[in-house]
């Protein structure tokens, strides 16, 4: 049949070595060897007694759930935008593209200069004077007051930038985690507004026509038609969103490999760093089978809502 | 022009500007570190928006064109280069000989078996590489594949597939099974209906699959770390860090060039296209 | 109505035929995929034998040396002339430092590889899959004299009495300092630890901080265990117990929090092997405690700063003086590779070492062999060196010989060791008290459980 070949092609390439994955988590098994002794559970229950893992797991949620909120609303607002034609737009639209275009290694390396401790072009716009010639600005000290003014909010606390000491985007703990989900919001945006633009431009004309006709213009056309129309494909934008950013090792590994003190591990690196880096094998494997439950409650979640959306 | 037209428009450009800008701008800081010289580069009194030269710099006039050349002549960039396009092609039509008949297969399938099959798909897809690939070391190892391009050929799909397949599962059941019956009714064969009717409206999607995937093979790292060694062999995402970070020392200049030239090829033809099939469809839609 | 036209109705074309869509969208991949295919036959893969003469191939993978010229002279002098003299094809690889882990791993995954494997640190963990170096350590100390303790303690497992490794080089570790700075606040050198904490915030108020990482990185690594030896701190002792929860330990730990805030800054917690380079190269920082890449890049990038760079051993602390190697270069042969491989590739590594005077000079005096005599005349070549201030390199002969111990010391770096370094408990340590997140007694307590727990399990498995 159709499915045959594929399903074939997955299950060699992708469910033996699963199933040696889910082997070996379950076996002592260190790097030396891809064999142990059988110990059971006992690897998933010493894994989560581990405060680096339960860092590791909580992290991956916070930085997946966080980079993809702001990757949806920037895709749909950005694909909107993008629909008609305009003048400039094949230029703007290639920046645009250009962070997803770029090997992910490669990029991520270029945010380490970016976020350098010692040359961060980020902490030199901010620390010094941008109008030498005679206004003297520095953009700190407005910056400064918005922090002030968050300040003032209840549960958040926000420190101020201290043009002596400037803020450390990769070696200061909340600062690192944020530069993490400010990297993959960055990379995946681009596949996102990709995605909705398809969707958006395969919506037939008829559907178009018909709303017209009917009078809905401008937001009720939007709420009413656009929206339900569009949230399948959002959906799927989403999900594979989330896939791509929990799945992903590069960018934590590139940007922190995990620091400032193991405090953005996520369970990626966390099962590189204890399989491959200290050669527990067991371990790591039990690390990296977490990740799957998680993702698949998200994905089962989402397909059921994208199927009663798309049933009404 | 309309005042609506005008309207529209610079709402267009007031919400794209600066999202353009955000995103773009790592890769003019690409270009302005690119033709640096280690003595401005490294020079904490500089401002790092102009190039600065100082006297007795041993690189000479800054900009330069130095760091650049620096991978074209001492490494094997050009090689990477040539690899990772050669396996991104290969994979790409792969995925697309796999995943075109499974994703029209399962959107067509009805009911809950094929829901199922199509999470279970999708559910293999989310045991990442950093996993696996250790068992599959010793598979490429026994076909005699190591250190070998065929290798990642071989391997790639298995990540490229399932997205392949769900993607256009989406995009054919938003195509009206009328217009398969219309094309039927006219006396084709189930076949011939696919080609002629089917294939055509779903090529935005087939467009994005091959897009969407030679993108995925292009950013793999840990697969091919892993299974290919030899410095000429390896793809861009290998070779790069490789070759150009020794020991403590980044060669950020190179570096950046290095990261910015397979970036705009690839925007420039990611974005040509986009331009294709999204303007013709749009340009339709919206008579 | 053709289908051409019922399509273009509904305005699905776009105004093109479904031919000229089908044309375009595939004449471009046509294009990619051609070229690509001119490329198939370089591109395929490894001419097993790239010069048919000659009978046998070797095959190594090693680090990219910092010293690019080091890999010129190994890869395009050393190997070819000894490829001639023993007719065999010597193929060279070369990857980042920070990538050897995994790479060492999908070898032994696939138990198919190269015949040597360079690590930059003794690899305790994979004891199992390696042979036992002991046949070549003992045929190099034949010829050239005893193994130092260095590459004694760091390669062989006195449990197993095995050689997981043979010692091929380390690399000393010295002081760094801005001998101009130090004059300007007052501080003749740094010669202890109690120098460096009341030149530090001198230093740091006239801009230019000392740099010690704590971030999860080698430098890092490397400084934060040799400070702690110098204050009498150890992972643990000559039997593999764990010893970490110490009076030394603390006052390390105390100590290093002061340094750092009196003398540093933040960005010590984002560094990566690199920054304490970057920083000291444009002229910040103070005081760094690096091999001499810093040095020698200073010679070719900024002249004037690196005469104005000094070199001493590892500052004394309150216990005594004592450093790290900063990276040790072991050579590992899997024990899956075929027995005639395994001897040319034991033959290789035991020529290599015993004529170590050329790979000495070719690394800019980085690699210094792990058995001592195997160059001899060191203060001579070192004080050869012509770079301002003349003479300057001679101390690392002097580090070399008394104050550079194995990553483990007083005990053997065995694989408990080797994961707590992968780790970064230490720096993970440092960090926490010098934020304010533990008190010194807290930190050394929790690393001690952690490094117990560590320890038990590869005592379980019989390693230690």
């Amino acid at each position: 049949m159709l499915i045959g070949p594929a399903v074939l092609f997955i299950v060699l390439l992708v469910g033996v070595p699963l199933g040696l994955a889910v082997y070996l988590s379950l076996t002592n098994a260190t790097a030396g060897s891809l064999t142990g002794h059988w110990v059971g559970f006992h690897n998933f229950v010493d894994v989560w007694n581990t405060p680096n893992f339960r860092t590791a797991l909580k992290n991956t949620i916070v930085f997946t759930l966080a980079s993809q909120a702001l990757v949806v609303v920037g895709a749909a607002i950005l694909a909107h935008a993008l629909l008609r034609p305009f003048r400039g737009r094949w230029f703007l639209r290639f920046l645009i593209v250009l962070p997803w275009a770029a090997p992910v290694a490669l990029s991520t390396i270029g945010f380490l200069w970016i976020f350098d401790s010692q040359f961060s072009v980020l902490n030199w716009t901010l620390v010094h004077d941008l109008l030498p010639g005679g206004g003297h600005f520095y953009l700190y000290k407005p910056v400064n007051w918005l922090l002030g003014g968050i300040d003032h909010l209840p549960f958040v606390h926000a420190g101020k930038v201290d043009p002596l000491n400037p803020p450390q985007w990769l070696g200061q703990e909340t600062l690192a985690k944020l530069s993490i989900i400010l990297v993959q919001a960055w990379r995946i945006l681009p596949f996102a507004t990709v995605i909705f633009l398809a969707g958006l431009s395969s919506i037939p004309a008829e559907v178009e026509d018909a709303a017209r006709m009917d009078g809905a213009t401008g937001l009720r056309k939007f709420w009413h038609v656009t929206l339900p129309l569009q949230l399948p494909i959002a959906v799927v934008a989403l999900l594979f969103g989330i896939v791509f950013t929990a799945t992903d090792m590069t960018v934590v590994y590139v940007l922190t490999n995990g620091g400032p003190f193991n405090s953005t591990q996520v369970l990626t690196t966390w099962a590189y760093q204890t399989g491959i880096v200290s050669s527990s094998l067991g371990e790591g494997a039990a690390v990296s089978l977490y990740l799957l439950p998680v993702l698949a409650v998200i994905a089962i979640l989402m397909l059921r809502f994208a199927r009663k959306v798309e049933v009404s | 022009m309309t005042w609506s037209a005008i309207r529209s428009h610079g709402l267009s450009y007031l919400i794209v500007g600066p999202f353009a800008i955000v995103l773009a701008f790592p890769f003019y800081w690409m270009v302005t570190t690119a033709l640096k010289t280690n003595g401005d580069l490294y020079n904490l009194a500089n401002v790092p928006f102009k190039f600065t030269t100082t006297k007795g710099d041993p690189e000479g006039h800054s900009p330069t064109l130095r760091h650049i050349s620096f991978i074209f002549h001492q490494t094997h960039y050009v090689r990477w280069l040539e690899n990772t396009v050669f396996v991104g092609a290969l994979v790409v039509v792969i995925t697309l000989v796999l995943a075109l008949p499974a994703g029209y297969a399962l959107a067509r399938l009805s009911g809950r078996l094929g829901q199922s099959v199509g999470v279970g798909i999708f559910l293999t897809y989310l045991v990442p590489p950093t996993l696996l690939f250790l068992p599959l070391s010793r598979v490429i190892s026994k076909l005699g594949l190591e250190d070998r391009l065929w290798s990642l050929v071989l391997v790639y799909p298995s990540f490229t597939v399932p997205f392949s397949v769900w993607l256009l599962m989406g995009f054919f059941r938003t195509i009206p099974l009328e217009l398969e019956d219309a094309a039927m009714m006219d006396g084709c064969s189930r076949l011939t209906a696919l080609w002629r009717v089917i294939f055509p409206i779903s090529l935005p999607g087939i467009l994005t699959v091959v897009i969407f995937t030679f993108s995925l093979c292009v950013n793999d790292f840990v697969y091919a770390i892993s299974f290919i060694s030899i410095s000429s062999n390896r793809t861009l995402s290998v070779g790069v860090p490789t070759d150009l970070i020794r020991g403590d020392v980044f060669f950020w200049q190179s570096l950046m060039a290095a990261t910015l030239i397979p970036s705009i090829l690839l925007a420039l033809l990611y974005n040509s296209f986009l331009n294709r099939f999204i303007e013709g469809f749009t340009g339709g839609a919206f008579r | 109505m053709s289908k051409d036209d019922e399509l273009e109705e509904l305005g699905l074309t776009g105004g093109l035929t479904r031919r000229e869509i089908v044309r375009k969208a595939f004449g471009g991949f046509v294009v990619l995929y051609g070229g690509a295919l001119t490329k198939t036959a370089a591109a395929a893969g490894v001419p097993k034998f790239r010069h048919k003469e000659l009978k046998n191939t070797l095959r190594i993978i090693q680090w990219s040396h910092f010293v690019p010229a080091y890999d010129t002279w190994f890869d395009g002098t050393y190997t070819k002339k000894w490829g001639q003299a023993h007719d065999t094809d010597v193929q060279v690889d070369h990857i980042n430092l920070a990538l050897l882990p995994a790479r060492a791993k999908a070898e032994v995954a696939a138990r198919s590889g190269h015949d040597i494997f360079g690590h930059l640190s003794p690899q305790a963990g994979l004891e199992d899959s390696v042979i036992n170096h002991r046949e070549i350590v003992e045929e190099v100390q034949h010829k050239v004299g005893k193994v130092g303790k260095v590459g004694y303690r760091s390669c062989y497992n006195p449990k197993t009495k095995k050689w997981h490794g043979f010692p091929e080089n380390f690399v000393p570790d010295p002081v760094h300092y801005r001998k101009d700075l130090f004059h300007q606040v007052g501080v003749k050198s740094p010669n202890t630890w109690h120098d460096v904490l009341v030149a530090a915030p001198k230093l740091k108020a006239i801009g230019h901080p000392v740099g010690i990482g704590m971030s999860n990185e080698l430098d890092s690594n490397m400084a934060l265990i040799a400070l702690l030896q110098c204050f009498g701190g150890f992972i643990q002792d000559a039997h593999a117990r764990v010893t970490i929860n110490s009076k030394g330990t603390r006052e390390a730990l105390q100590f290093m929090k002061s340094l750092f805030k009196q003398g540093m800054t933040d960005e010590v917690f984002a560094w990566t092997a690199a920054s304490n380079n970057q920083g000291y190269l444009a002229g910040r920082l103070s005081l760094a405690l690096n091999a001499i890449s810093i040095v020698r890049s200073a010679e070719a990038q900024n002249p004037t700063l690196a005469a104005n760079t000094a070199l001493l051993p590892i500052p004394a602390g309150a216990d005594r003086r004592l450093g790290l190697e900063h990276v040790m270069g072991v050579y590992t042969i899997w024990n899956f590779t075929a027995k005639s491989q395994q001897k040319l590739a034991k033959r290789f590594i035991a020529d290599l070492e015993s004529h170590y005077a050329a790979a000495f000079k070719a690394s800019k005096y980085y690699n210094f062999p792990a058995f001592p005599k195997a160059v001899y005349d060191y203060r001579k070549r070192l004080g050869a060196d012509n770079h301002p201030p003349k003479g300057k390199y001679r101390i690392l002969d002097t580090i070399a010989r008394k104050y550079t111990a194995n990553i483990g010391y007083p005990g053997f770096s065995n694989a408990a060791i080797d994961e707590i370094f992968n780790t970064f408990l230490i720096p993970q340590m440092f960090a926490q008290v010098a934020q304010d997140k533990l008190t010194p007694a807290a930190a050394a307590k929790a690393a001690e459980h952690d490094m117990k727990r560590i320890f038990a399990k590869w005592r379980k498995i019989g390693k230690i």
